[in-house]
């Protein structure tokens, strides 16, 4: 087999777990009972998996944790949170994160 | 083929479904421009890797999945073994049997083909505002809703992809586009913490993650979620109710 054709057998694979991981519960098990607990509780995946994916994204630096001001996108971060709570509108919270990340880089 | 009633009281033509649709639609729309920046960030990683056009083209459109196709990248350039590559990308995308196990009551009245065309658009974006917005509709128009969202989302992150590819050498790194989509992030989840226990969620959701980001392919935000949704559980019920 050539190179080419590994690539795109490779391809196919990656686009399976795709379809297995989302289509998991909703199309292949939708039967399936899921315990009440179990259901109640996953209510709080959205809160768990943005704190699991943005928390690291602002506080580590070169894998180590760093609050200090110095962390560019900490800042930024923190800045557009508070900017999202007070206006609750993604577009001004986006323009606040990006602005304070680019000013950072360009002039601290 | 048997018809159930609540399945063939799902609503996908008509005002009210086409209302919901452009409410799915509306609502997403703040994210477009982090959704066309992550886009982008993902097309220029491969158009830099040492995938051609139609293989870069393919991955974009058949995997759909930003976090585990940049994972898979680099295995794909080194031609690791297929089982390691293919192994990289399920745990980038294992977060999403999480939203599935979460989605699955709304649309199991559906017949199989929707249920997967569904499951297919589903992403982070989508799925935070659909878990937060769906219950102000009718159960019956919640898949059209979704489709809104999912539909809006897929079109906007493959032009953003698509841009990518082409601009190529032409997007700097230094730009930091990538952090668009993490602010976007940042924003969906700050409405989310009104109470003490997706508070919980996030504190300690992150803090597992930090913890265990020395996994490799973000096999540690799977665990992490996990213990969010554990520590949100514990919150609630010794709390309140009661106690």
């Amino acid at each position: 087999m050539t190179a080419q054709s590994i690539t795109w057998i490779a391809i196919v694979g990656i686009a399976l777990t795709t379809v297995l991981t989302r289509g998991s519960f909703v199309a292949f098990a939708a039967r399936l009972r899921l315990h009440p607990l179990v259901e109640e509780a996953l209510r709080f995946a959205p809160a768990a998996v943005l704190g699991a994916i943005v928390v690291p994204a602002l506080c580590l630096r070169h894998g180590r944790v760093d609050f200090s001001p110095s962390n560019a996108h900490l800042v930024a971060g923190v800045f557009a949170a508070l900017v999202m709570w007070r206006t609750r509108s993604m577009i001004w919270a986006i323009v606040a994160g990006m602005g304070t990340a680019t000013l950072l880089r360009l002039y601290a | 083929m048997d018809v159930e009633p609540i399945s063939a009281r799902i609503q996908w033509r008509g005002a009210a479904a086409r209302a919901a649709f452009r409410v799915g639609v509306t609502d997403i729309a703040p994210a477009i421009p982090a959704t066309v920046a992550w886009g982008l960030v993902t097309g220029v990683a491969m158009a830099q890797s040492s995938l051609d056009l139609p293989q870069a083209y393919g991955l974009s459109i058949l995997a759909y999945a930003g976090a585990a196709q940049l994972a898979a990248l680099p295995l794909l350039t080194a031609h690791a073994p297929l089982v390691v590559t293919v192994l990289t990308a399920l745990i980038a995308n294992l977060r999403f049997v999480i939203y599935s196990a979460a989605l699955k009551s709304e649309f199991a009245m559906l017949p199989f083909p929707r249920r997967l065309g569904l499951a297919y658009l589903m992403g982070d974006v989508p799925f935070v505002i659909y878990s937060r917005q769906s219950p102000q509709f009718d159960r019956t128009l919640r898949p059209v809703y979704f489709l809104g969202l999912g539909l809006c989302n897929i079109v906007i992150w493959h032009l953003g992809s698509f841009a990518g590819l082409i601009a190529a050498g032409r997007v700097p790194a230094e730009w930091g586009l990538d952090f668009a989509g993490m602010v976007a992030l940042i924003a969906l989840l700050v409405p989310l913490l009104a109470t003490r226990a997706a508070l919980a969620a996030s504190a300690v959701g992150g803090a597992a993650a930090i913890a265990l980001d020395s996994l490799p392919a973000h096999a540690g935000l799977v665990v992490a979620t996990l213990a969010g949704i554990v520590a949100a559980f514990l919150a609630e019920h010794l709390s309140g109710r009661g106690r």
